[in-house]
C-alpha cells in the first residue's frame, strides 16, 4: 500500500540573485513499512525534499500524496492539522519541548489530537518502555543525552502512530553507541509496529541497516536500490 | 497539557528575564501611583483649603463681581431670596460676606491685607474659622526660651526645626514635636507658658476687634492685644478708616490667604466701608458637595436668582487655582509618560529577546502540528502573566505607602518650606487614596503589554517554519 506519492515535483528558491533547483523533477512513492533512507552530497536537496513530504514547505511544481491527501490543495492551518494527524517528525537536534518532562513530550502530540487521557497514559508509557527509557519519564530534555533526547523524540514521533516518520539526520549529533542503539529501537519499531521510516543521512550507519536506499544529485534521484538488510 | 500551564512553566524557564520584566513594571507601576497620589493629592487638598477657609463651594454674587471684585458691583441680599436659597433640599446656610482691599498697618509696617466681614455665628456653619485660631506658636523668643528649658533632647531638636511655626490643637503640636506620652506631664507646662497664645474668636456683639491670618501677624509684628489700623476706599469712593484690636490670629491653610487675612464682623465692614446693608458676596453652604450635585444645586439656585445676582462655583470662583494646577497635572503627566516609555522599551525588549531565542523552538512545535494561534495564545498568556505580576505587586507595594502618606502628610521644613510658601503653597503633601487613578496605570501597563502581544503574535502568525527550523 502507499504511503506517500511524489509526482514530478520541483522546488526552486529564488532567495539569492541565482535561482536554486533544491529539488528538481523528483517522483517517487513509499510503501507501508519502508525503511528509507535518502542520501547524496550536501545541498542535493534532501531537507528540502523531506519537508516537502512533510507538508512544512510547498512544491513549486508537481503533486504530492499522502493519505489520501493532495498537499497543495490544504490551507496552512489545514496543513498544520494534517501534520499532526499524519506525520511524525525526528529533527536532527532541539527536537523536545524544555519544559515538558519525559512522558510528558511523548503524550504531547496525543493531547494534541485530544486523545482519552487513559489511552494517552497507557501509549506514553508503552512507548517510553519500547525506547527504553521508562526509567527516566519524569526527566526533562536538559536532563537527558543527545542520544536520550533523540529517542524521546522517536517515542513522541511514533506514539500516535502516524502514517510514517520523517527523520531529518536523526544520527548527525550522536556518537556511534547511542546511534546504534537509536537505530536498533527504530528498526525494532519499524517491524513491530509496521511504522514507515523515511531518513535522510550522511551516516554511513544508518546507510548500512536500510532496506532502501535513494540517492539525491542536485535535487534529482540519481538511484533508488532495494537491499535485502535483515539484521 | 493546557495552554496555561506550558505559559506558566515557560516564564520560570528564565527566572531572571521573567522577573527583570515584572521588576520594571513593578517600580513603573508602584511610582507612578506613588507620584500620582502625591500630586492629586495636594491638589485635593489645596482645593479644599480654599473651598473650606475662604471660598465656600457655592457664592451667590452680582454677575460682574467675578471679574471686578469691588464693593460697586455689591448688593443688598433680601431676606425673601435668602429664604428660598436656603429652602433648598442640599443648602445648609447662606453667610453674607463683605469683602474689600485695605491696607493694614501695626507699628510701623504697612501691608496690603483682605479684610473680609461676616457675621461670626452665621460664618460657623461653613467656613472653619474658629478652628483654625492659633494656639501655641513658636516665635523666635519662645523657642530661645524654650531652648534654656530642660527638654528631651529630640524635642529640643524639634523646637528648632519647626522654629517659627504655629499650631491650632495640643495634639498636632505634641506630634510633631515628638513629645512622648511620658514626657507630656513634664514638657506641656514649659510650651504651655512660652509659647501659648491666648487666642479668641469674634462674636457677633464684638466690636472694633479683628482677628488676622499668622502670616500677616508676623509681618506686621503685631500681636494679640495689639491695634491694626485699615485703611482703604469705601462704596462710591468715600475713604474708609478704622482702628480694630487683635483679638485673635489664625492659621489659614493657603499662605496667600493667611498673609493677608483680616476678619471682622459684618457690621463692623459695612460701617468702614460706607455700605450699609451691603454685601458682595454671600456664601452658600451646601452638604453634598460631590461634582455633579453641586452643579444641579448651582442650576436650581441660578433659577431663583433676581436680575443682577448669579451663582458662581467654587470652580468658576478659583480659576488661577484651578489653571495652575492643570499646568502641573501636566507637567506630571509628561513625567509619568516618560517613565511608561521606558518601561514599554524594556518589555519590548524582552519580548524582541525571548521572540528570536525561542524561533526554533516556535518552529519545531508549528511542524509537529501545533496550530500558531495556540502558540499565539500561549505567548500571550506568557507576557500577561509577567504584567499582571508587576502591576498586582506594584498596586500592593503602594497601598501601605499611599495610606500612610494620607494619614501622616509629608511636611516640608526648611528652604523647601520656604520655597512652597513663595509660591502660594503651604508646605503640606498629603496623598490621595485610591481612586480612579490606579484604574488608569493598569489601563496603561495593559495597553503596553496588548500592544507587545500583538507584536508577538503576529511574528508567530509569519513564523516561516523552514527558516526557524534552520536557524
Ligand atoms: N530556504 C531556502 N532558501 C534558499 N535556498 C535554500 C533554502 N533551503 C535550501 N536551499 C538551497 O537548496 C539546496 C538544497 O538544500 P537542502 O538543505 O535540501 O540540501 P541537503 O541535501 O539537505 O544538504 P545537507 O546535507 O547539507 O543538509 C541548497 O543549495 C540550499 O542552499
Ligand atoms: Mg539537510
Amino acid at each position: 500500500m502507499k504511503v506517500v506519492e511524489i509526482n514530478d515535483v520541483f522546488k526552486t528558491y529564488h532567495d539569492t540573485e541565482v535561482e536554486v533547483k533544491a529539488v528538481n523533477g523528483v517522483t517517487l512513492s513509499f510503501e507501508r513499512g519502508d525503511f528509507a533512507v535518502i542520501v547524496g552530497p550536501s545541498g542535493s536537496g534532501k531537507t528540502t525534499l523531506l519537508n516537502l513530504i512533510g507538508g512544512l514547505d510547498q512544491p513549486t511544481a508537481g503533486e504530492i500524496i499522502v493519505a489520501g491527501h493532495r498537499l497543495s490543495e490544504l490551507k496552512p492551518s489545514e496543513l498544520i492539522d494534517f501534520r499532526m494527524e499524519h506525520v511524525g517528525f525526528v529533527f536532527q537536534s532541539y527536537n523536545l519541548i524544555p519544559v515538558l518532562t519525559a512522558s510528558e513530550n511523548v503524550g504531547f502530540i496525543m493531547s494534541l489530537q485530544k486523545w482519552p487521557k487513559e489511552k494517552r497514559i497507557a501509549r506514553t508509557d508503552e512507548m517510553l518502555q519500547s525506547v527504553g527509557l521508562a526509567d527516566r519519564h519524569k526527566s526533562r530534555p536538559a536532563q537527558l543525552s543527545g542520544g536520550q533526547q533523540q529517542r524521546v523524540a522517536v517515542a513522541r514521533a511514533l506514539a500516535p502512530r502516524p502514517e510514517f516518520i520523517l527523520a531529518d539526520e536523526p544520527t548527525a549529533n550522536l556518537d556511534t553507541k547511542s546511534a546504534e542503539t537509536l537505530l536498533d529501537i527504530m528498526e525494532k519499531l519499524n517491524r513491530e509496529e509496521e511504522m514507515t521510516f523515511i531518513f535522510s543521512t550522511h551516516d554511513a550507519r544508518v546507510v548500512k541497516r536500510a532496506r532502501r536506499v535513494i540517492t539525491l544529485e542536485d535535487g534529482k534521484v540519481v538511484s533508488d536500490e532495494r537491499t535485502n538488510h535483515n539484521s | 497539557m493546557k495552554n496555561y500551564q506550558l505559559a506558566w512553566r515557560n516564564l520560570w524557564r528564565n527566572k531572571r528575564r521573567t522577573l527583570i520584566t515584572a521588576a520594571s513594571v513593578f517600580f513603573a507601576v508602584f511610582f507612578a501611583l506613588v507620584m500620582r497620589s502625591f500630586q492629586l493629592g495636594t491638589y485635593e487638598k489645596m482645593y479644599r483649603d480654599v473651598i473650606e477657609s475662604y471660598s465656600g463651594y457655592l457664592q451667590l454674587q452680582h454677575s460682574d463681581y467675578l471679574d471686578e471684585s469691588n464693593l460697586d458691583n455689591g448688593f443688598v441680599l433680601e431676606q425673601p431670596l435668602t429664604d428660598i436659597i436656603e429652602s433648598d433640599p442640599n443648602v445648609t446656610g447662606v453667610i453674607p460676606k463683605l469683602e474689600s482691599f485695605a491696607l493694614a498697618a501695626s507699628g510701623s509696617r504697612t501691608q496690603g491685607v483682605m479684610v473680609i466681614g461676616m457675621d461670626p455665628d452665621n460664618e460657623q456653619k461653613t467656613l472653619n474659622i474658629k478652628n483654625r485660631l492659633i494656639k501655641y506658636r513658636l516665635t523666635p523668643d519662645a523657642t530661645e526660651a524654650l531652648k534654656e528649658e530642660k527638654l528631651p533632647a529630640r524635642t529640643a531638636k524639634l523646637v528648632d526645626v519647626f522654629s517659627g511655626e504655629a499650631w491650632t490643637d495640643e495634639k498636632s503640636l505634641i506630634s510633631d514635636l515628638g513629645i512622648s506620652d511620658d514626657d507630656s506631664a513634664a514638657v506641656m507646662p514649659l510650651f504651655r507658658k512660652h509659647a501659648s497664645l491666648d487666642s479668641r474668636y469674634l462674636t457677633s456683639a464684638d466690636s472694633g476687634s479683628a482677628v488676622i491670618g499668622y502670616g500677616l501677624s508676623r509681618y506686621l509684628s503685631a500681636d494679640v492685644g495689639d491695634t491694626l489700623v485699615v485703611m482703604g476706599q469705601g462704596y462710591h469712593g468715600v475713604s474708609a478708616a478704622g482702628l480694630f484690636v487683635i483679638k485673635g490670629i489664625v492659621s489659614m491653610p493657603n499662605p496667600e490667604i493667611d498673609n493677608a487675612f483680616v476678619y471682622i464682623t459684618l457690621a463692623d465692614a459695612q460701617y468702614l466701608y460706607a455700605a450699609s446693608g451691603m454685601v458682595t458676596s454671600a456664601i452658600i453652604s451646601i452638604s453634598d458637595t460631590d461634582d455633579k450635585e453641586l452643579l444641579q444645586t448651582q442650576q436650581r439656585l441660578a433659577a431663583s436668582c433676581n436680575s443682577g445676582l448669579v451663582i458662581r462655583n467654587w470652580k468658576e470662583m478659583n480659576a488661577l487655582l484651578l489653571n495652575q494646577m492643570e499646568a502641573d497635572n501636566k507637567s506630571g503627566a509628561i513625567m509619568i509618560g516618560i517613565l511608561y516609555l521606558v518601561i514599554a522599551f524594556g518589555v519590548f525588549g524582552t519580548v524582541l529577546m525571548m521572540m528570536a531565542e525561542r524561533r526554533r523552538e516556535f518552529g519545531m512545535l508549528v511542524s509537529i502540528g501545533m496550530q500558531k494561534r495556540k502558540l499565539a495564545g500561549i505567548v500571550g498568556m506568557e507576557m500577561l502573566f509577567i504584567g499582571l505580576l508587576g502591576v498586582v505587586a506594584g498596586v500592593a507595594a503602594s497601598l501601605p505607602v499611599v495610606y500612610y502618606g494620607y494619614a501622616r502628610p509629608l511636611r516640608f521644613t526648611g528652604e523647601m518650606a520656604k520655597m512652597y510658601e513663595e509660591y502660594g503653597f503651604e508646605p503640606v503633601m498629603p496623598m490621595l487614596l485610591p481612586d480612579t487613578y490606579y484604574l488608569w496605570q493598569a489601563v496603561i501597563v495593559l495597553l503596553i503589554l496588548l500592544i507587545a502581544i500583538t507584536f508577538s503574535v503576529r511574528r508567530i502568525f509569519k513564523l516561516n517554519i523552514i527558516n526557524a527550523l534552520r536557524a
